[in-house]
């Protein structure tokens, strides 16, 4: 079994990492997307007035 | 021929937009292609961690780094990029100050993921399958960064050379001051730079008839006069309390400034400032009258530190450590 | 559970013509109280910044005291009305924080208050003592 990282995905908006894993034929056994990023906009937007939120959420994504 | 600038833009707890603000110089990009060679920029250009490693130390000329520090990826790269840069920029207002995702030092990273994976009303996670550091696949391990706890700002990790503010910054101060790059004509280092020396209220052109305010008032309670200063409406606009540069953008277009340039240089904390600037404008003078003003603002530490609760005097609320 | 050994740190703002003189006179006077307020003397109460109060409890205090002369009295005419219109959104600040109700107090104080002055610091320290201490950089920032 090898292993082919790719750390970071680009030319994207957002962050990424894809792990691949090939069997000993260089065949794909397996692969896997993985996301390192989270902010937390579920939790701190609760709390804040409703008329704010059109300002606070398009900070999720600036693209 | 003068070498060519090599720049690095890189993005911690971002949301692109720093980016589209880049690109929103439109085809004044093409002035910067003839002046700067972009060795990293991860929305337009492919690259990999381990290019960034192999560079020699001070590699880059200028970085510009925007998004907070989140969890440990975006720490080691704020210490990587400082290592391969001559001038480190926190670019935007995550990186200066926290910015939105600052937000999040209202909670704990255990409060966070609980509520992102399990107690969000649309999220099924039957299983409560969480995000680890590390999990054992059949394959091989796999690995996630440490999420921490507290968002922090660029300059609460590594040495910051400059600020330039903004949710996003506005181009044409981006403009200026890659024009401030190019012609060595940068402030000493430290400086805020893409910004007047003075507050919003500068740049606005609302007509200001004198402030004292009776109560405040939520949007939808208030027809606004267009051509009048917000706050004298009772509307909360943090235009007293934040730095220029913007030109007033928000204001402009009947939105109340929420301070995402931050305070101005003279001020420590952005949010401490608002709360006395605007409680020293109220009308009343008893203690009834008066607490009858204040609870008409509903959300003072989500609305006067909007955008600058990591750099705050207090960096966070308080709430049971993580487990 | 509250720890009966720990002694809190307060930090008083006390405004010069009033309340700074009123714990003065409780002094001349020898009245025995509680030594657990530092006092930061400022020319007028309207002088505290909230960031004070703010930076206070960021570096250690585990309460802050705010005193100035009674709403009326102010040698400065309005200065205390400012604080009157401060103080209490400051609280409300702090509670958003989680620092608890009974570590901030805002009180007026005369110079002829010496008992007065006392009795506030007496009562303050014993409320801070139950909440125990605060140590916001150590228990809040840094993990």
């Amino acid at each position: 079994m090898s292993r082919v990282t790719i750390d970071p995905i680009t030319r994207l908006e957002g962050h990424g990492k894809i792990e691949i894993f090939l069997n000993d034929e260089g065949e794909v056994e397996n692969a896997y997307l993985q996301i390192p990023e989270l902010r937390g906009f579920e939790r701190f937007c609760e709390g804040r007035p409703v008329e704010e939120l059109p300002r606070i959420v398009p900070r999720i994504c600036g693209v | 021929m003068a070498e060519k600038l090599k720049l690095a833009l890189y993005w911690a707890a971002t949301c692109g937009g720093c980016e589209v603000a880049v690109l929103d110089l439109n085809e004044k990009i093409l002035d910067l292609a003839a002046v700067a060679d972009i060795y990293l920029w991860p929305v337009a250009m492919d690259f990999k961690y381990k290019d960034v490693e192999a560079w020699p130390e001070k590699f880059i000329d200028v970085c510009l780094f925007n998004g907070a520090i989140r969890n440990s990826e975006g720490e080691h790269m704020a210490h990587l990029l400082r290592e391969k840069s001559k001038v480190l920029v926190a670019f935007g207002s995550c990186s200066c100050f926290g910015g939105i995702p600052g937000l999040a030092n209202v909670a704990n990273a255990t409060q966070v993921m609980n509520r992102v994976y399990q107690e969000t009303w649309s999220t099924d996670n039957r299983d409560n399958v969480r995000p680890q550091t590390s999990v054992r696949v059949a394959e091989g391990e796999l690995t996630l960064p440490a999420f921490y706890d507290t968002v922090r700002a660029l300059n609460q990790v590594v040495d910051v050379d400059y600020y330039l503010p903004g949710c996003p910054p506005v181009p044409e101060r981006i403009w200026e001051v890659v024009g401030a790059i190019v012609s060595g004509t940068l402030p000493p280092k430290g400086a805020t730079v893409g910004v007047t020396e003075k507050t919003v209220c500068e740049e606005c052109t609302r007509r200001k008839e004198g402030k004292i305010i009776r109560a405040f008032v939520r949007p939808h309670q208030v027809m606004a006069d267009k051509e009048r200063c917000l706050l004298e409406q009772g509307l909360i606009c943090m235009g007293p309390a934040t730095r220029g540069g913007c030109n007033a953008r928000c204001v402009s277009v009947g939105m109340p400034c929420r301070g995402c340039y931050g305070p101005t240089d003279r001020v420590s904390d952005q949010g401490a400032k608002m709360l006395s600037a605007i409680s020293s404008i109220l009308e009343a003078t008893d203690e009834p009258a008066i607490k009858k003003s204040l609870d008409s603002i509903v959300d003072p530490l989500g609305t006067f530190y909007r955008f600058t609760l990591p750099t705050s005097l207090l960096h966070r609320a308080r709430v049971e450590r993580s487990k | 559970m509250p720890d009966q050994s720990f002694e809190p740190k307060i930090v008083g703002f006390l405004c010069n013509w009033c309340s700074y003189q009123g714990a003065d006179m409780a002094g001349t006077a020898r009245m025995q109280y509680a030594p657990n307020v530092h006092i930061i003397r400022v020319n007028c109460s309207g002088r505290v910044d909230p960031s004070f109060i703010l930076k206070a409890f960021s570096e250690g205090a585990d309460g802050v005291l705010v005193a100035g002369c009674h709403p009326g009295d102010c040698h400065y005419t309005s200065g205390n009305f400012k604080t009157m219109r401060r103080m209490p959104l400051v609280e409300r600040l702090l509670a958003d924080f989680g620092i608890e109700k009974g570590r901030f107090r805002l009180e007026w104080v005369s110079a002829a208050e010496g008992a007065k002055w006392a009795r506030v610091v007496n009562e303050m320290t014993e409320q801070v003592r139950r909440l125990g201490p605060l140590n916001w950089k150590e228990q809040v920032v840094n993990r």
